[in-house]
């Protein structure tokens, strides 16, 4: 007994230093358990996360996460050097921002409100359009946007390569020199996918502990099973479909029109739609929708309730009227806002780098 | 003795007054992890949602293509049942007794993207040994054995505009199903309303093709050609071929929100003489002498919270050749129902309703009026996926007859299982 006690010391002490790694030549590779995402097995049941699928092209390593950690938090990424990919998707916030929509450089507003990076590495596509096929893709496009970082690809590049310790960095993550943008984007989408919840009260209800929802959590969790008809989009482990939905919602915000999907596909059928956000952590980050026009939780579903925004001639089918109640409401809001928010320290606590610990 | 027959008697229509077993199909349920809500008001009754994807193959709207076929699901087998025990009560005297109402087998699901099937099996309940003392020679099982549904769906051939099934299915046009009715012992009584020389039974399952649509500006239609006869063999050479429209009025799809009216009509051929000379591999034999009837109909479902009011009124005029009761003037005859449920409680556990049948046939036959009173009371006992117990109390006081009629009360309670 003694000596299984002694095991498991060392192993504790142990396991977080070979986790880090942190400034050894040789990287710790971690585990790459899938590439496939969710999403392509079809509809299925709200529950447990699995393994972020990554992709083989990009394996994660403790280094490289390290690496992309501290990139998202350095504002030098931004053309005048006061944005980071934190501004807008802040730990703190859910790891979005208090919105309605986001801030870029020069106090300029966006038009959307910025999507979660928790969870963000089980969206088949990324962005409320989904115009980027994965983290990676979906990183460059803050950098260039001319009313969020306002930089260029080759600015940023230039800008890190004239950074000798990042350039010690990326070269023992990447094994090359110069750095270039494709590296990038690939720390920081590897950091992206370290930022996963798994232990919300709704997890470990599903991994069996009965007693982790209340009885009014478990009624909105039915409601949300059912008549609610929530999981008719937000199904699976990451409470999303992945898909894009037009729920009807009024536009506000900077933009008078926002055309959604559709700038993508240029398919009517996409006019006004917007991708499935996940449920997960939705508590943390108010305001709701593509345009944060939503400011409770309680207004989200009434929005629901009354079979979505205007008379959309697009409105998704999946919108009708739900006849909710009063308690109905109140069960469905208790359990996407007390049972799905995470407690996972090491996601919800990330502090931000402060700048004298950024590479010079 | 007599007074024993006669309650024998009375036990056995009451049988007969046991409508088809409705059904809901929790297969699909299991297939998503959803509850029973997610598709019915409560089940068996569709709402908007259920509407929606049966109207779609089977498939959520938008996931077509991505949805698990059958072969990546558990077995999508479901099972449904009510038993319980009946009082009826006529003019000839009281029985009562336990009873299995119906059962359902039910196997349903994708096969590919948009190509779906429905089969639904009800078993003979009865053991046939049981009947030795039936009045109809041992030939009177609570529900004889059918395939009720056997059919097979392709769904957006023309993005919603076209679908089609084909088999043995329910028809469009009966838009307030009597197979996923809250009521289990009271048919929509004008469904069930036989003519006189007329195989043909609205409430019926028919075999055959039909095409349905629906549109964003909430129009529906449901096109069909049929044999007309349910689940026997054709006999006349003639198909029968009927229409439904329906628009939607507001968000919804009537069936739990929004207001829906539609219109529809059946028009069909009976043969005259049957059977012919030839006899099909396939068992129909040539009945001739075919001659017409139709039946002409509008529904009206209106929505406001959870109450829910449907009424449908129907008339039917049955060619004078197939009226043998008065061979020189055409049958007519119409009816209809007023239906209202309301759904209570958390995830609508608890639902009341209350139903006025009616039918009026020609007054030389007015013997068979009927008008029929009920209600019922349906608390269903937990927010399951995929399986659900509904605690289940009827009561039906209906008179059949305008002169001297005959008057009968059937109080049911049962539990009404699903899985």
């Amino acid at each position: 007994m003694k000596r299984a006690k002694y095991f498991l010391m060392l192993a504790v002490l142990i396991a977080p230093s070979s986790l880090i790694a942190q400034g050894s030549p040789k990287q710790q590779v971690l585990p790459n358990i899938t590439t496939i995402n969710v999403h392509s097995l079809g509809p299925q049941r709200i529950g447990n996360l699995p393994p972020v699928p990554v992709p083989p092209d990009n394996p994660q390593t403790s280094m490289k996460v390290q690496l992309g950690k501290q990139l998202y938090f350095d504002t030098r990424l931004s053309k005048d050097n006061t944005v980071s990919c934190q501004t807008c998707h802040d730990p703190a916030m859910g790891w979005s921002d208090a919105g309605p929509t986001s801030t870029g450089i020069h106090g300029q507003k966006g038009p959307r409100r910025a999507p979660p990076v928790s969870n963000a590495a089980y969206n088949p596509l990324q962005f409320w359009d989904g115009r980027a096929a994965s983290l990676e893709e979906q990183a460059e496009g803050p950098m260039q946007n001319p009313v969020e970082m306002g930089n260029t690809l080759d600015n940023v590049v230039e800008t890190l390569n004239g950074i000798p310790g990042y350039v010690e960095e990326f070269k023992q993550v990447f094994g090359t020199t110069p750095i270039t943008i494709a590296q990038v984007v690939q720390a920081i989408a590897a950091f992206e996918r370290t930022v996963v919840t798994t232990d919300s009260p709704f997890d470990r209800y599903i991994r069996g502990d009965r007693k982790a929802l209340t009885p009014l959590e478990k009624q909105g969790m039915a409601i949300f099973n059912g008549k609610g008809h929530c999981t008719a989009c937000h199904w699976g482990p990451d409470f999303s479909d992945g898909r894009f939905h037009n729920l009807g919602v009024v536009q506000t915000g900077p933009s008078k029109v926002d055309n959604g999907r559709y700038d993508v596909t240029h398919n009517p059928a996409d006019m006004g739609a917007f991708k499935t956000p996940t449920v997960r952590d939705a508590g943390l980050r108010p305001p709701y929708m593509h345009d944060g026009s939503e400011k409770t939780l309680e207004t989200v579903v009434d929005l629901y309730n009354r079979g979505g925004g205007d008379d959309d001639p697009n409105l998704d089918p999946l919108i009708v009227p739900l006849g909710l109640s009063k308690e109905e409401v109140k069960a469905l809001v208790a359990f996407m806002r007390v049972a799905l928010t995470s407690n996972n320290p090491e996601v919800a606590h990330v502090k931000p780098i402060p700048v004298s610990e950024l590479p010079k | 003795m007599k007074k024993l027959y006669v309650l024998i008697l009375a036990f056995i229509a009451l049988s007969f007054l046991v409508p088809e077993t409705a059904h809901a199909i929790p297969a699909f349920a299991r297939k998503y992890g959803f509850t029973c809500t997610m598709c019915h008001t409560a089940f068996p009754k569709l709402n908007d949602f259920g509407q929606r994807f049966r109207d779609n193959g089977y498939q959520i709207p938008g996931q077509e293509g991505y949805e698990k076929n059958v072969f990546e699901i558990p077995p999508p087998i479901s099972m449904r049942t009510p038993v319980g025990f009946s009082v009826y009560d006529s003019k000839q005297g009281a029985t009562s007794g336990f009873n299995v109402y119906g059962l359902d087998l039910l196997a349903a699901g994708v096969l590919h993207k948009n190509i779906s099937f429905l089969l639904i099996y009800t078993p003979r309940i009865d053991e046939p040994a049981g009947d030795y003392a039936g009045p109809n020679n041992g030939a009177n099982p609570s529900q004889l054995g059918s395939m009720e549904s056997a059919n097979i769906v392709f769904s957006n051939i023309v993005q919603n505009a076209l679908n089609l099934r084909i088999g043995r299915f329910e028809p469009a046009y009966q838009v307030f199903s009597s197979h996923r009715s809250f009521y289990i012992m009271e048919p929509y009584e004008v469904y069930t309303f036989t003519t006189p020389a007329n195989s043909y039974l609205f409430s019926d399952n028919q075999m055959g093709v039909e095409a349905t649509g629906h549109f964003k500006s909430g129009f529906k239609y449901g096109l069909g050609v049929v044999n007309g006869n349910g689940g026997n063999p054709d006999n006349s050479n003639y198909k029968d071929v009927y229409l439904n429209l329906v628009q939607i009025i507001g968000k919804g799809d009537g069936q739990s929100a929004g207001q829906r009216i539609g219109v529809f009509g059946y028009y069909g051929w009976q043969p005259t003489v049957l059977p012919g000379s030839v006899v099909a591999p396939t068992g129909e034999t040539n009945g001739s002498g075919n001659k017409p009837f139709y039946k002409l109909g509008g529904d009206v479902s209106l929505n406001w919270s959870t109450l829910n009011l449907e009424v449908l009124v129907m008339g039917g005029n049955d060619d004078k050749a197939l009226n043998t009761l008065d061979p020189t003037k055409d049958y007519r005859y119409s009816g209809g129902f007023v239906e209202l449920d309301w759904a209570a409680l958390m995830n609508n556990r608890l639902i009341a309703s209350v139903l006025y049948n009616w039918v009026t046939p020609p007054s030389y036959d007015n013997g068979r009026s009927i008008n029929a009173y009920s209600a019922l009371v349906r608390y269903y006992l937990g927010d399951w996926t995929a399986f659900n117990v509904a605690l289940h109390g009827e009561y039906t006081y209906r008179e059949i007859g305008t002169t001297n009629p005959t008057k009968d009360n059937l109080f049911t309670v049962l539990v009404d299982f699903d899985f």
